[in-house]
């Protein structure tokens, strides 16, 4: 028998589906699903995701088939057929997008079939099976970019030299997709290239459709729209790296040589945005020094987040903050292989740190891998304290935090106590904004 | 007081003769005075088309299909000797959810509390083939049926389903659901056929409640749009029926039964196999190897 979730950091997969869509420009989903799925994201999207709840026909503004016993019995297509022709009629879009929950997945309804009757009319449309059931809410994002590489990108476009796309910061999911995507965006740009990364302000679905252009993708992910690109590999023969999220400036200066390699660009053009922006990076960060060492704000840290930020962060905090990262805890469910690619490939710390790493999904259980790893942690004051300490993690994580007496920041899905906009911990400007973030909830009652 | 309504169900592989055993037993059990609800619960249905002079009545899942509540009287008909007939219906065949249909139809008549307005002695559901997903377990599990029988022939296939049948009765016998009454043995007219339904049901740890031969009767009778009962009151093959009947009226302790495994199942019908063979062959293994 398989084993449940204590308290899960994501939800279903037609839920990933949904917030993927509604982060898209001008794109309008459809859920072919039973009336509570639409309350269900919505609902866990408004306690998770920073606040950032709802949009132009998404969250409980969604159109939706609403699925009733008559439908399960006799087919749901005749219902889906009004909801689409409903909603191309009264509501403005570019692209209507269809998504399936459980229930019509079950019963087999032939959602193809339908929308395939409406782009015969013209009407620009799109589906993906995205059944609760298939995954989880990283997978549902997965499904939707399968999709719309499969079934929405133009063709045979010509590849244009220094033209790249950039996906695997799964909206809502990480709440601070907005400004990760954009710090990104903007790095990428001052290396001279032209980017789509489908989901930030200044993308469109034009660019959108002639992604199939770019010579190289780029997945910031281990494990999050990989899928996907093996599916834009074989459509649209691009080829793709995967690179970690680069959150401050050591992450950053790697993810700018190995783009920058992988498009054979100028070595030193990349070196010297590099050295241009340590510059700033460190004029800006020099006068927190004195406070940094007088106030003592070098935590020893435990981090929990999902694999895209428990790489990200412990990277960060060990190689550019100078905190000591003991313990790190990956949330996602992961096949071995993933668990074993992730240790290998991603903890070579530049200053030799060598933390803990654990995969767990359960939330009480972190603090039992706690104390099993660190049995003297409260008994000893200075001899092997673990003190003092900080919790990197989400919003679950919280007593936890309180339970050893450390200081908690929520930065992985859920984030219940934070309101997030467009902040992002991408780039180098991004180290800067999570040193600020962490900083301010040790001082945070001065 | 009210008396307590008998709730049987009644299963088997496809095409093996389960509607026409099932009308002619409701047949049988109404010209006996009681009063009798047969329940069709398959998409196709067409359960108790011979009852009602050949002809199909609106389903439940039609009438609620057309609108949002369906009264009693609009999807309950009566057909020979005061059988009360009704019919789940279901979706178009490759559409929708037939087993949820079940599920619904079934619910919908429990809720509006018919079996115990018409004062019944025996309702009897004739459902569909094999138990494929879980709609189709409904008239077995908890609370509506308490009998079930399996209608078989010799044939493996319908052994087969019979075996799935008991898996699935074995699976809800500990959470109140039916238990087995035993095979309703048809087509039996090869000597041969009598005896691997009674190795079949011995292995399995039940019993044959009665043997019905293949009979010519019976086809002439459907094609009248009429169960035997009603056409040939006299034949042979009524008396078979009513003894049926009154075995079934009769019956009162069901038990689990024990399902042979699949590989069991297998070396039991290839032991079989190896038997007729003989059999063909003219080869004697029986008692009569010794004279």
């Amino acid at each position: 028998m398989s084993e449940f979730i204590e308290r899960p950091r994501y939800f279903c997969a037609l839920g990933g589906a949904l917030e993927t869509l509604s982060a898209l420009p001008d794109v309008v989903p459809i859920l072919h699903a039973a009336p509570g799925c639409a309350g269900n994201i919505t609902w866990t999207q408004n306690g998770g995701s920073g606040l950032q709840v709802g949009g132009y026909c998404a969250a409980l503004a969604v159109p939706s088939s609403n699925v009733q016993e008559r439908e399960v019995v006799f087919g749901g297509l005749e219902r889906l057929r009004e909801e689409i022709r409903s909603t191309v009629e009264l509501i403005e879009g570019r692209l209507y997008f269809v998504i399936t929950g459980c229930v019509t997945e079950v019963i087999g309804d032939d959602v193809k079939a339908v929308v395939s009757e409406f782009q015969k009319e013209g009407v620009p449309i799109i589906h993906a099976e995205t059944g609760g059931f298939k995954g989880n809410s990283y997978y549902g994002y997965d499904l939707v970019l399968q999709s719309l590489f499969r079934n929405y990108l133009e063709r045979d476009v010509l590849k244009v030299k220094k033209r790249v796309n950039v996906w695997g910061v799964v909206p809502f999911m990480d709440v601070f997709w907005r400004g990760n995507l954009e710090g990104v965006r903007t790095l990428l740009e001052k290396l001279g290239l032209e980017v789509n990364s489908f989901f930030s302000g200044a993308d469109t679905l034009d660019d959108i459709r002639k992604a199939g252009g770019a010579e190289l993708n780029i997945v910031l992910s281990d494990v999050y729209g990989v899928e996907a690109a093996e599916v834009f590999q074989e459509v649209h023969g691009t080829p793709y790296i995967q690179l970690p999220l680069p959150v401050g400036p050591s992450a950053t200066d790697q993810f700018l040589q190995q783009v920058s390699e992988a498009l054979s660009l100028n070595k030193s053009a990349t070196d010297q945005m590099i050295a241009a922006e340590h510059q700033q990076y460190y004029h800006y960060f020099e006068p927190l020094i004195e406070g940094y060492n007088d106030l003592d704000l070098q935590r020893y840290a435990i981090i929990i987040g999902d694999v895209n930020y428990a790489v990200a962060l412990t990277r960060f905090l060990a190689d550019d903050l100078g905190w000591l990262p003991e313990f790190v805890v990956f949330t996602d469910q992961l096949s071995e292989e993933q668990q074993q690619k992730l240790t290998d490939a991603r903890f070579d710390l530049k200053s030799g740190l060598k933390p803990k790493v654990v995969f767990e999904t359960d939330t009480s259980e972190i603090i039992r891998h706690l104390k099993q790893n660190w049995p003297e942690f409260k008994s000893q004051k200075y001899y092997n304290a673990f003190s003092p300490a900080f919790v990197v993690g989400s919003s679950l994580d919280r007593d936890l935090a309180q339970s050893i007496g450390a200081s908690h920041l929520s930065i992985s899905f859920p984030v219940a106590n934070r309101v997030v906009i467009d902040r992002g911990y991408t780039g180098y400007r991004g180290g800067l904004r999570l040193i600020e973030d962490l900083l301010s909830s040790i001082i945070v009652g001065r | 007081m009210a008396k307590k309504i008998t709730q049987i169900a009644i299963y088997g592989k496809g095409g093996i003769g389960k509607s026409t055993t099932t009308s002619n037993i409701s047949a049988s059990l109404a010209k006996a005075g009681y009063k009798v609800m047969q329940f069709g619960c398959d998409p196709k249905s067409d359960s108790t088309n011979t009852l009602r002079g050949g002809k199909y009545i609106p389903t439940v899942l039609d009438t609620l299909r057309e609108k949002n509540t369906v009264k009693a009287e609009e999807v309950l008909f009566q057909g020979f000797g005061g059988v009360y007939c009704v019919e789940a219906g279901g979706p178009a065949p490759g559409v929708g959810c037939a087993g949820r249909g079940i599920i619904t139809a079934v619910q919908l008549l429990k809720q509006l509390k018919v079996f115990e307005e018409l004062d019944l002695d025996f309702v009897l559901y004739d459902v569909l083939g094999d138990v494929v997903c879980g709609g189709f377990a409904v008239p077995i599990r908890e609370g509506i049926a308490e009998h079930v029988f399996t209608v078989s022939s010799a044939d493996f296939m319908a052994i087969y389903a019979a075996n799935n049948l008991f898996k699935g009765i074995q699976k809800y016998s500990n959470s109140g659901g039916a238990l087995l009454g035993g095979v309703i043995a048809n087509s039996i007219n090869a000597p041969y056929a009598k005896e691997i339904v009674d190795d079949f049901v011995k292995q399995t740890g039940t019993q044959v409640i009665g043997y019905v031969p293949r009979s010519v009767t019976v086809t002439q009778s459907e094609l009248q749009g009429k169960t035997t009962i009603e056409a040939a009151p006299d034949s042979e093959q009524a008396k078979v029926y009513q003894q049926l009947a009154a075995r079934i009226a009769g019956h009162k302790d069901s038990k689990a039964p024990t399902p042979l495994d699949v590989k069991d199942l297998r070396e039991w019908a290839a032991k079989w196999a190896d038997q007729l063979l003989a059999m063909e062959t003219g080869e004697v293994r029986s008692a009569a190897a010794n004279i």
